[in-house]
């Protein structure tokens, strides 16, 4: 049997700004660590790959940020190189970069491209400029407009946009305005996500203290239905609660196949500050400070697959556990779900096993639903979950 | 004999130096080395340190070689120190022969000074005023001076001036126990009379008596019999507070000390019992004895079912130290299995409330406090129930009565508007004033207890920046236009929801109620309407919408730890609910008809 392509992570912390709703491992003000950054990056991509048994196959892999676009060309080279040296990459390895539109120009992006960068994840966020100030995004909607169309000339033909929505005092209507306005640009991809508050970030405060309105659960709920409608209306299919992805001409589906190794439960190694990583039946998290990172990653002893000298957490995930996982990550896959044989197979136990009771009741709920796919069935949400999915995957945690 | 004993003991308003007097007495005294003092010695609970209130009475003696030469034998008996303990503070009254009564420098005389001043004189103790804390910059002891001049007639140069916490004056406190405290009046050759005034359980001893020998004298070796509850006894041992329980041969009239009863419970030792001799009873028991009645109920849960033998367990040990608190088991329909229990006041709730979660280590929900009605029904027979889950239909009730309590309130002047508008707003009824002091005012008020119960007294206190004191007594049950005010949710009555109301408040209480419930409860899968009734008719109405969206947009760079901990942790949060039909209700909501009259 094949083995299992891994997916790999890179996590790049720097950002010119935080956005005001933002608490990802980010840092502005210390584009002065990006070499030292990389050079570290570099040795731990080397010092995991030395520790396996075997090249591993790698089919996707992900510059995630943070604002990866900040990276030299350089750079990125250098961190495919090593990549390319110490992994098998599969043909067609999906190679993701996130950017901030604004960050890029034409020259960069074609760099980016040339060096086999082949999907591009552009964080556009929303289309009204009020949105975007309280988001406290640096850039305006023109800035998309330019960076998309230099995109496509660069050869990006796997283009990613993400917008957010429910956002205070954001309507019914501007949130329309944003869809309508980026299905213009023709992106392959796109990923709506409600704006969650979290605690410490900007937003979370303000709201807290009152200056802020308190996002509309309601509206948000509204919104997202009729984005999930205008897009299946624009030929876009949902695969994921917050993902949509088109088919080329030549008939291939867009969706990302990296984030889908997160939700299938397949292994993943996570390199740079504060990144996570799945393989060998152990979760890793690696230390957050990029200070923090770049030091450790100067010494480099021998560690066990796949921890690293930035390894700061380790948790083994026993079968239990990994079942509750893949129940919780799969069943937010829309349209493919958990598949019943696949469980089985990759488990010994079946789906309606371990599960039978939780199952029944939430079928009985009308949250769950079986569907007979190629393979056999499938355990899927109903349409009317997509947005209840915590009330689901509580029950297999 | 009984020339050379003194029993007294300490009245005071909460914070005013009672319990730092009482220390600096054991220390003067040499009861209490250096070392082994703490600070409030005789509150040995932690709630009552931390609160700074006496909840249990206790007693100690000290020997003390006065200016005169003479070495006396000193009894401080330490009383509870709230009007929830009224009873227990009379018999505790009964057991001395003086009190010395402590007046903070700053606040004067408050409504528990004048309450427990009066249950003194009712005792016929003689009286030490003492102010206290006139180190203290605020002081301004010449004015409470005249305060208690007014008070007791006692000239103003006989008020004795301390700082117990800085040890200024106290030992003319003790000389002044001494010259003005009448030695107890006992014959020893007369048949045994021993007032129980407080116990405690001892797992070796059993209920362990505190007593003061009014007439006669007893040994362990006697045969003994309480004289109302009739149970006989040979007792373990008897002795005297040195301050720990220490064995002695024999106790005499006068004295005051402790009968090791061996019993297991302390409903065969009552609080106000007489203890006599089984050979050669006394004819009549001591007057005053008073059955405990229990005057606020409240059903007492465990959050989790499986906790329900442990909360047995926990009110069981407490009634042990705690004769006043009663228990039964009681069923909910909304949160199942637990007691329904009977305190003596709000504050008392509040003491076991607390002991059960920190002694014990519970988590319990505890319903909105009620009162005992008087339902007269139709038939003509009257029960008594003391939850609105008891209520009956209301064509099969002819009329409802409610206890009524007289109140004293104490307070400055300048409250006295917004006092009257809280009392009045509650259903009360001005009685009278009076001006005991300059700028002091105590106004008499009538009022339904049902209306204290709920919060009155933190009202009071808000409403007057803390200044004005309340104390009560029980006056008379009296008949109102009472309803039972129902809450559906989803179209069932949830019993732990329900209130007795007067007609005209159940409107608002009822619209305030739902407007609540609206907010505290989390939305569901489905649609919820929840309903306010009163007689039959829905009175107030909202609907808790169905939950549209509960679902985190994206896991960032593969990070499933923190998502699966977010899921964990609202797992947890639902774990906690009741449901309550289908529908899951939070803890809060059973507390929230508590909390109606805030706004």
């Amino acid at each position: 049997m094949e083995p299992v392509p891994y997916s790999l992570y890179l996590h790049i912390p720097f950002c010119h700004h935080r956005c005001a709703y933002c608490d990802f491992n980010t840092y502005a003000g210390m584009e002065n660590l990006i070499t030292a950054y990389c050079a570290a990056l570099i040795r731990e991509i080397s010092q995991v790959a030395g520790s396996a048994v075997d090249k591993l196959p790698v089919h996707t892999i992900f510059f995630g940020g943070g604002t990866p676009s900040l990276l030299p060309l350089i750079w990125v080279e250098q961190i495919l190189e090593t990549i390319n040296h110490c992994y098998s990459l599969v043909p067609e390895t999906e190679i993701t970069l996130e950017a901030n539109p604004g960050t890029v120009d034409g020259d960069y992006l074609r760099g980016l491209h040339n060096l086999g960068i082949n999907r591009l994840s552009l964080g556009v966020q929303s289309a009204n400029p009020d949105e975007l100030r309280l988001l406290e995004r640096e850039h305006d909607y023109f800035a998309v407009i330019e960076a998309v169309h230099l995109a496509r000339n660069a050869g990006f033909d796997n283009l990613n946009l993400d917008l957010i929505f429910g956002l205070p005092y954001q309507e019914l209507d501007t949130w329309e305005k944003s869809v309508n306005l980026t299905l213009d640009l023709s992106p392959d991809h796109f990923s709506l996500y409600a704006l969650t508050l979290e605690s410490g970030t900007p937003m979370k405060h303000w709201t807290d203290r009152g200056l802020l309105p308190e996002p509309d659960a309601d509206l948000a709920a509204e919104m997202y239905e009729w984005a999930a409608e205008r897009l299946d209306q624009a030929g876009y299919q949902q695969y994921e609660i917050s993902n949509w992805a088109r088919r080329t001409t030549d008939n291939v589906y867009r969706a990302c196949r990296h984030n889908l190794q997160y939700w299938r439960a397949l292994p993943y190694l996570g390199f740079g500050a504060g990144a996570h990583g799945f393989a060998a039946g152990v979760r890793t998290a690696n230390i957050l400070s990029p200070r923090a990172y770049i030091q450790r990653m100067e010494k480099s002893a021998h560690r066990q697959f796949p921890r690293s000298s930035a390894t700061a957490n380790l948790i083994e995930v026993d079968q239990q556990a990994e079942m509750g996982e893949l129940m919780m990550m799969g069943l937010r896959l829309t349209n493919d779900g958990v598949s019943a044989n696949q469980f089985k197979t990759h488990f010994g136990e079946s789906l309606s096993d371990v599960y039978g009771k939780e199952i029944e009741q939430l079928v009985r709920q009308k949250l769950l639903e079986w569907v007979p796919f190629e393979d056999g069935l499938h355990l899927r949400l109903t349409p009317y979950a997509r947005l209840l999915g915590n009330q689901v995957f509580a029950a297999f945690i | 004999m009984t020339d050379l004993i003194r029993n007294f003991c300490i009245i005071a308003h909460i914070d005013h130096g009672k319990s730092t007097l009482a220390d600096r007495l054991l220390q003067l005294t040499g009861t209490i080395s250096e070392r082994e003092m703490t600070e409030q010695v005789l509150d040995s609970m932690d709630l009552e340190r931390e609160k700074g209130v006496t909840i249990k009475a206790s007693a100690v003696r000290m020997n003390y070689r006065a200016r005169n030469g003479q070495v006396y034998e000193l009894n401080l008996i330490d009383t509870p120190g709230h009007v929830d303990f009224g009873y227990e503070v009379s018999r505790a009254l009964e057991a001395c022969e003086g009190a010395i009564l402590v007046v903070d420098a700053s606040q004067g005389v408050e409504a528990q000074t004048l309450a427990n001043l009066y249950l003194a004189l009712e005792a016929d103790l003689e009286i030490i005023p003492v102010i206290n804390k006139i180190d203290l910059p605020s002081a301004h002891p010449d004015e409470v001076a005249e305060e208690l001049e007014n008070l007791l007639g006692i000239p103003g140069e006989e008020i004795l001036r301390i700082s117990a916490k800085a040890g200024l004056n106290v030992e003319e406190v003790l000389e002044a126990v001494v010259q003005r405290v009448p030695p107890p009046r006992g014959r020893d050759d007369l048949p045994l009379k021993a007032l129980i005034f407080d116990s405690h359980y001892d797992p070796y001893k059993g209920v362990v008596a505190y007593i003061r020998v009014m007439d006669g004298k007893l040994s362990a070796s006697d045969t003994l019999r309480m004289m109302i509850t009739r149970a006989t006894i040979k007792p373990i041992e008897v002795g005297i507070f040195a301050p720990d329980l220490r064995p002695t041969s024999e106790l005499h009239a006068g004295e005051v000390g402790y009968v090791a009863t061996g019993f297991k419970t302390v409903r065969e030792c009552r609080v106000g019992d007489t203890i006599t001799l089984a050979t050669n009873p006394a004819a009549e028991p001591l007057p005053g004895y008073r059955k405990v009645k229990p005057m606020v109920f409240a059903g007492i849960y465990p959050v989790e079912g499986e906790d329900y033998e442990d909360l047995r367990d926990a009110l069981e040990k407490l009634q042990l130290n705690d004769a006043s608190l009663i228990y039964e088991p009681e069923t909910s329909q909304a949160l199942n299995f637990g007691f329904r229990c009977g305190f003596l006041g709000m504050f008392h709730m509040e003491i076991i409330q607390e002991r059960l979660e920190r002694e014990y280590d519970l988590d319990i929900i505890v319903t909105a406090p009620s009162v005992e009605y008087e339902v007269k029904l139709k038939t003509g027979e009257t029960i008594l129930i003391d939850s609105p889950a008891e209520l009956p239909e209301e064509g099969e009730i002819e009329e409802i009565r409610e206890p009524w309590m007289y109140i004293q309130i104490f307070s400055p002047t300048e409250y006295y508007g917004t006092i009257m508008d809280l009392v009045t707003k509650r259903r009360g009824i001005f009685a009278s004033q009076e001006y005991p002091a300059p700028n002091r005012v105590q106004l008499n008020f009538e009022i339904p207890l049902s209306e204290l119960i709920v919060d009155f007294f933190d009202q009071l206190k808000s409403r007057t920046r803390g200044y004005a004191s309340l104390d009560y007594q029980f006056a008379e049950y009296r008949p109102d236009d009472l309803v039972k005010l129902q809450i559906l949710v989803n179209a069932e009555p949830v019993d732990a929801l329900a209130s007795i109301v007067h007609r005209d408040a159940a409107y608002h209480i009822g619209q305030t109620l739902i407007s609540k419930l609206k907010d505290i409860i989390p939305r569901q899968l489905f649609a919820v309407p929840i309903q306010a009734s009163a007689g039959g008719r829905v009175i107030s109405r909202a609907n808790v919408k169905a939950l549209r969206k509960d679902v985190l947009a994206k896991c960032y760079g593969g990070d499933i730890t923190r998502k699966k901990k977010l899921l964990e942790k609202q797992k947890r949060g639902k774990k906690r609910m009741k449901m309550v039909g289908n529908v899951e209700i939070p803890q809060e909501a059973f507390m929230a008809v508590l909390r109606l009259r805030e706004d």
